[in-house]
This record gives structure tokens, C-alpha cells and sequence, in this order.
């Protein structure tokens, strides 16, 4: 799944499945068996991502996007408070942002 | 995700400006991971740094490992690793129990660091911890407790998942492997002289409501080229204060 895709234009849906297959992933099936896993879903309330998850998570994001998607980077500016509120359409815009400007 | 084997063993780590011209190397604590350099403190050094964090065995997403928790293994550990990297001498940090890995690597391989930065390096011979890891087969609330009480209860609430993942890493580390026992052989690593003997110029970073902040003055004390630096904060100063914090290290880094 972690392949890279870089020219291409790829619309916030198939971000999403995107995304919620790394997710899947990264924490298991099972627990989103539990959750209904969709755009407004956040990291760290819903999903109960810990820290060492959103590195494995923003590593394939990179690797299938492109190391441009610089989510350390981006993190960095954000307080523990916002981190803690990023939902699913925060990082989908975030890529859309990075792609563009590339 | 980026492995390397390291004495026999599977290790994370990552890797933020590789071209940097001069390297710091960041060790985490006990029961932590890289991550908690990895999302604020490590990309601001990484401006001006190249910088190498990882998981220490056991931890994070490296391989589990039932002995050598002791810090002379873990300070070996670091130096496989800077030569997989082909690294001569990096600029080192350590949190906490990584704190006392970067101290012994200091003691054991001079050569090899310019510079150290020391956040919240406890002194090992607090008997607390270890019968905290002792009693932990009977009373495991205890030391949620103890961890708790240390931070002012100021990290983050966990919910069932994290609770359940973060008993999973503590069953591991407290019954299956060696790391009482390692850390118990550990308790007079603050006398004895040879930490007296670290001329690195070395930067103390201590939260000033820290349970630990005696020991800062105590190494502040004991290691004459070095710098105490006082945040607000406790125990877990660079959750707390990771920008302050990112900024000490750069500043001192960069002098």
C-alpha cells in the first residue's frame, strides 16, 4: 500500500480510503470495527492514536504521497492542544496543500 | 518504517535533515519513545541540525529484548548505531532514563561527543521506581499512579486502546525482561566520581517543579563545565515545554 503517488490528481475521497487504510494499519482492524472512521473522526479523542502511532502513521503518508509531506514540519507549529484536536480532514487538506504547492 | 540492526537487534529510528552538517543524536525515556522529540523539538533543531532520533530496545517500535536495559549495554547500543551511521562524534541528548544512557556514553566513550544536553536525568538510587516495577505484578494501578503524581497528572488522559497498549509495554518491560534488576545494579551510577570525570560542556535542563531537580543541582554540582537551565514545568518538561526546550538545545548546540 505505502507506494508512492506524486503526479497524479486524486480527490479528498480517495484520500480518505487512503488514510483510513493506514489507519487500519497502524492501530488494527478491530478497533475501528468498533468506531464508524470518517472525515470528521479526530486522532486522538476517536481513534486514541498515541504518539509513536502518528509516526508510523505520517511515515505512510510519506511514503505513499511523497517525503515533501512534511508532517513533522507541519506538526511542529501546533501546540499540544491542536495536536490533540486533528481530525482525518485536517491531514487531507494538509496533503492537498502540500501536492499543490509542489 | 526505517529499521537497522543494531547488536543483533531491530531498532526505529528517523532521520530529519540528513544534510545537516553536524549531528544530534536524542534518546528517549523509559516506557517513552521517539516521539516525543519527534513532532516539535526534533524538525526545530532539524533547521539547523541534522538529527537522529530512535527507539531504545524494548520501546516504541523497536524490537523487544529481554536483558540489557543496563545503561553500559544501552550506551553500546548508541555507539552501534552512530557507527551503522558512520558518525565519528555527534552532538548528544537524553530525557530521563536517556539522560543517564547519554551520562554513561559520555563516561564510556568521550571521544565520540562534543556536546550534551541532559533533560531530567533522575538519580537512579531512588528506591520509589523500583518497588513501583517490583509490586507491579500485584498492583498495577500503582504505577499509573506514581507517573501520574510525578507529572502533576498533566499528560494526556488515555482511553480504553492506549490504556490497554500502554499495560501491554509495561507487562513486557516489568515482568518479562530484565530491566529492574539493570536498573537496580544502577543505583550508585550518581557517585563514585566517575560522572565528575565528564568535561563535555554539558547543558541540564530541569523542570522547576520537578521531583528530579535536586538531582540537577546535584549534577550541576558535580560536572564543572556544565549549565543548569531552569523551565516551568515538572518531570515532563519537554511535553510541557517542547519549543522552550527545542530552543535551550538549539542555543547551545549552536554556541
Amino acid at each position: 500500500m505505502d507506494t508512492l503517488i506524486q503526479n497524479e490528481s486524486i480527490d479528498d475521497k480517495e484520500i480518505f480510503i487512503i488514510l483510513k487504510q493506514f489507519i487500519s494499519e497502524v492501530i488494527g482492524e478491530e478497533f475501528l470495527e468498533d468506531i464508524g472512521i470518517t472525515e470528521d473522526t479526530s486522532f486522538s479523542k476517536d481513534l486514541e492514536m498515541d504518539s509513536i502511532e502518528l509516526v508510523a502513521f505520517s511515515e505512510k503518508v510519506r511514503s505513499h504521497f511523497g517525503q515533501h509531506i512534511d508532517f513533522p514540519g507541519w506538526l511542529s507549529g501546533m501546540d499540544i492542544d491542536q495536536m490533540i484536536q486533528l481530525k482525518i480532514h485536517d491531514i487531507i487538506k494538509f496533503i492537498q496543500q502540500c501536492r499543490s504547492s509542489k | 518504517m526505517p529499521i537497522i540492526k543494531v547488536n543483533g537487534k531491530n531498532v526505529h529510528f528517523q532521520e530529519l535533515n540528513p544534510d545537516g552538517t553536524e549531528t544530534v543524536f536524542m534518546l528517549h525515556g523509559m516506557l517513552g519513545n521517539l516521539a516525543i522529540f519527534y513532532f516539535q523539538i526534533a524538525p526545530l533543531l532539524a533547521a539547523r541540525f541534522r538529527v537522529i532520533l530512535y527507539d531504545l530496545k524494548g520501546h516504541g517500535l523497536s524490537e523487544k529484548a529481554p536483558e540489557g536495559y543496563d545503561l553500559t549495554s544501552m550506551a553500546e547500543d548508541l555507539i552501534a548505531l552512530m557507527d551503522s551511521f558512520q558518525l565519528r562524534m555527534v552532538h548528544l541528548t537524553g530525557y530521563s532514563y536517556g539522560a543517564l544512557i547519554a551520562l554513561k556514553a559520555a563516561i564510556l566513550y568521550p571521544v565520540r561527543f562534543k556536546k550534551l544536553a541532559i533533560i531530567e536525568a533522575p538519580n537512579p538510587c531512588d528506591e520509589e521506581p523500583l518497588e513501583m516495577i517490583s509490586a507491579y505484578k500485584y498492583n498495577k494501578e500503582a504505577l499509573s499512579e506514581y507517573v501520574s503524581s510525578r507529572t502533576n497528572g498533566s499528560l494526556q488522559a488515555k482511553g480504553k486502546r492506549r490504556s490497554a497498549k500502554d499495560n501491554r509495554l509495561h507487562d513486557f518491560l516489568f515482568t518479562e525482561t530484565s530491566i529492574r534488576e539493570d536498573m537496580h545494579l544502577e543505583r550508585s551510577f550518581f557517585y563514585g566520581g566517575s560522572i565528575n570525570g565528564i568535561l563535555h560542556k554539558t547543558l541540564l535542563i530541569y523542570g522547576q517543579g520537578s521531583d528530579c531537580l535536586a538531582d540537577g543541582y546535584a549534577l550541576s554540582y558535580k560536572m564543572t563545565n556544565s549549565r543548569l537551565v531552569l523551565l516551568e514545568g515538572d518531570h515532563a518538561v519537554p511535553v510541557q515545554q517542547p519549543i522552550e526546550t527545542a530552543l535551550c538545545l538549539e542555543r547551545f548546540f549552536c554556541k
